[in-house]
């Protein structure tokens, strides 16, 4: 018996003291000083994804390396070092996962950019979908316009939040800022036509545009209705199409007093030349992309272009204090021209610069949240993300002006409230 | 009334201009009975080589355009008949091959040098301005256009029907073997049939560009146009040719006025197709040149 009691003395005396070795394991020790993490030395490292034979991600790539040697020039981000990956994707998606892949899994990127079709964006963001859980990291698309990526967030922000998508409009934005309140006022308050031709390129960008997003949003054409501007006239083309002849004829014998073109793949040069020639040269065309808005256009027509306005980041008047340097330095350092891609690559980069400044780390999590309050002066206006879609702010905080080729250069028309606007002419008067 | 006349008038400008993109398909076809896979090089080389001896050379323009058209005489004979027809003959699927790979190389070579950002612009326009005629306003460039590619046309059907060499090649696009046992020199006039086939396409490209827009691949839809008006003219004839041109313009000229004009390629291709199922071989069966 004193045996037994002894051993059951003992077994109490362990279990209470196990007891109480567990209970102070589990409870903050109130008296330590409490663990800072250690700040993050490592360089950070960006990588960039293109098709290195298009013009626009070589502009784009240009644009990234401009930034990033501007950050290191300055200290980098937060203190850290940055490091540009780029690499060549030559347009095709198995080749663009595989090398997303790379970058996140092999060289451990913190971010990753696209700058090309939305096509590779799509692919690049289901392939970081698969992998952010074991690999956070982040996404921004740059160049290709479209609605999948931000709806992909808008619909399972659990798996797509890393991504964000920079680029001047998506659909829903064509008609909620675009026509209602940019190119509709236009036409009506600068322009002044009460009769509009509208003219769609067959693409699936174009879709929402001609048909609105039933029960959401009305078409281009209900949209210009209530701006108290009437679409007299409504046709398609295809993307091979070089033949304009009977469009413009057909334009011109509706009745309307000008040409919204909602296009940015046709050959718009065949069509500028075939204008210029046409029974509709004096209508005032508006073309909401493409490579009329490039300043080779004055070259690539002959001259023809004279008149014709479009939507064009590549005028070089001064949106914000960062556009014509910016223009200047991607010439100078990279003789590359600022087109379509390289602003907002640009522009991306620096909001993710601010929002790590402003989250203190590169962890993905902490970014996002950063990102999706970030606002920063850029190029193009101010580059923010919208917090439940990760699209950029739109118009009036992030624009593309409307611009006329006037005496061989563009000249900023539209929104008039810019410095830098000059009046509207109709084309005979530019010719 | 309108749309009638605007139809009638397409149908003319256009023929006359897809013929002239067509012919030196058709006369390639005729004499020297290949289908010349890498025919769309010459609307790339006649736009790029006139624009780089033009302004990255600043020669004056007319010098330009000779020397294109002596590059491209060059270039068919020594590259495309010396290197390629004469070496494959035999071997059909190479011969295709290899001549797809020439003109590739010639595409990829012309966007590398001159991408679409460089702004590329041929000033060879004719005929400034516009023109009334009946209650249809029309280019005068277009009519230029149209004019030369009439204008080729008969020189070319000329010097094939009223030549010797053109006698000759008839003779050869009929039995190539009895036109040798009848003592042609079939080289040389292999060597003239290239030459010619480069002019009209050549010429093709320089009278369009004014309206049309230049771009590294673009040969590939003049290609097209030429294929489509060549089969459906009986592939090698040339008579054929100029009625399938015709033909064409005036069905892309219907469906775009009568109903949309991002229909018209389709249209044209579906009717040559009906056409080449009840009538085998084209308009007119190429067995001959004429």
């Amino acid at each position: 018996m004193h045996h037994k009691g002894l051993l059951v003395l003992a077994i109490v005396l362990v279990l209470s003291l196990l007891a109480g070795l567990a209970c102070a394991g589990g409870q903050p020790a109130t008296t330590s000083a409490p663990e800072t993490p250690a700040k993050e030395t490592t360089p950070i490292k960006i990588g960039f994804m293109g098709n290195l034979s298009s013009a626009s991600s070589l502009s784009a790539k240009a644009a990234a390396q401009l930034a990033v040697d501007e950050f290191n020039a300055a200290g980098g981000i937060d203190g850290r070092k940055v490091e540009l990956i780029v690499e060549d994707t030559k347009g095709e998606i198995p080749k663009c996962v595989e090398l997303y892949k790379k970058l996140v899994m092999v060289d451990k990127v913190d971010l990753v950019v696209i700058g090309e079709k939305v096509e590779m964006g799509v692919a690049g963001m289901e392939t970081g979908a698969e992998l952010y859980p074991e690999y956070p990291h982040i996404f921004i698309n740059t160049t290709g316009s479209g609605d999948v990526i931000w709806q992909k967030v808008a619909t399972n922000y659990n798996k797509y939040k890393f991504g964000f998508q920079t680029y001047y409009y998506t659909s829903s934005g064509y008609l909620t800022v675009m026509v209602p309140k940019d190119s509709g006022p236009m036409w009506r308050d600068v322009i002044k036509v009460k009769k509009l031709a509208l003219i769609y390129e067959d693409m699936e960008w174009t879709k929402p545009v001609r048909q609105g997003i039933p029960n959401v949003y009305p078409s281009a054409k209900e949209i210009f209705k209530s701006l108290g501007i009437d679409v007299v006239y409504e046709s398609t083309l295809s993307l091979d199409q070089k033949v304009f002849t009977s469009v413009l004829d057909d334009i011109a014998r509706s009745g309307a007093e000008g040409i919204d073109m909602v296009v940015g793949y046709i050959d718009e040069a065949a069509f500028v030349k075939q204008w210029a020639d046409s029974s509709a040269k004096n209508l005032p065309i508006f073309m909401w992309g493409g490579l009329v808005g490039m300043p080779q256009a004055w070259e690539a027509t002959g001259g023809k272009c004279a008149g014709v306005m479009v939507g064009s980041s590549m005028v070089r008047e001064p949106i914000t204090e960062k556009t014509v340097p910016f223009m200047d330095n991607l010439y100078n350092k990279f003789k590359v021209g600022a087109i379509f891609g390289s602003h907002t690559t640009y522009d991306s980069l620096y909001g993710y610069k601010k929002a790590v400044e402003t989250a203190k780390t590169t962890n993905a999590e902490a970014v996002i949240k950063a990102m999706e309050k970030v606002e920063e002066v850029a190029v193009l206006g101010t580059i923010g993300w919208d917090a439940k879609n990760h699209y950029n702010l739109p118009s009036p905080k992030y624009i593309t002006p409307s611009v006329q080729w006037q005496n061989k250069e563009m000249k900023i028309v539209y929104p008039t409230t810019l410095k830098s606007a000059v009046p509207y002419k109709n084309p005979a008067d530019c010719r | 009334m309108l749309t009638l006349q605007n139809i009638v008038i397409f149908t003319l400008i256009w023929g006359s201009i897809y013929l002239l993109i067509s012919l030196g398909f058709s006369v390639i076809c005729g004499v020297l009975r290949i289908f010349h896979m890498g025919y769309a090089v010459t609307f790339v080389l006649a736009a790029y080589l006139t624009w780089m001896f033009f302004n990255s050379m600043g020669l004056p323009l007319w010098v330009s355009i000779t020397l294109m058209f002596i590059v491209q005489f060059i270039i068919a004979i020594f590259i495309f008949y010396k290197g390629i027809f004469e070496r494959y003959l035999d071997q059909e699927e190479i011969l295709l091959t290899v001549s797809i790979l020439v003109y590739m190389v010639f595409m990829y070579m012309a966007n590398y040098f001159y991408p679409v950002t460089s702004g590329v612009n041929l000033p060879t326009t004719i005929l400034e301005g516009t023109s009334q005629i009946g209650l249809v306003r029309v280019s005068n460039q277009m009519l230029a256009a149209a004019g030369l590619g009439v204008l080729t046309t008969i020189v070319i059907v000329l010097v094939f029907l009223k030549t010797r060499p053109g006698l000759i090649m008839r003779a050869m696009s009929q039995n190539v073997m009895t036109a040798q046992l009848m003592g042609a020199d079939v080289n040389r006039m292999y060597y003239l049939a290239m030459i010619i086939s480069v002019i009209p396409s050549s010429v093709a490209v320089l009278a369009i560009a004014p309206f049309w827009g230049i771009d590294p691949f673009m040969g590939m839809s003049l290609f097209i146009t030429a294929i489509v008006v060549s089969i459906l003219g009986g592939l090698g004839n040339m008579k054929g040719s100029i009625i399938a041109s015709f033909l064409i313009a005036f069905v892309h000229g219907s469906v775009s006025y009568l109903y949309v004009s991002r229909f018209m390629a389709l249209a044209g291709l579906i009717v040559a197709l009906i056409i080449l199922i009840f009538r085998k071989g084209g308009i007119f069966v190429g067995e001959r040149l004429w």
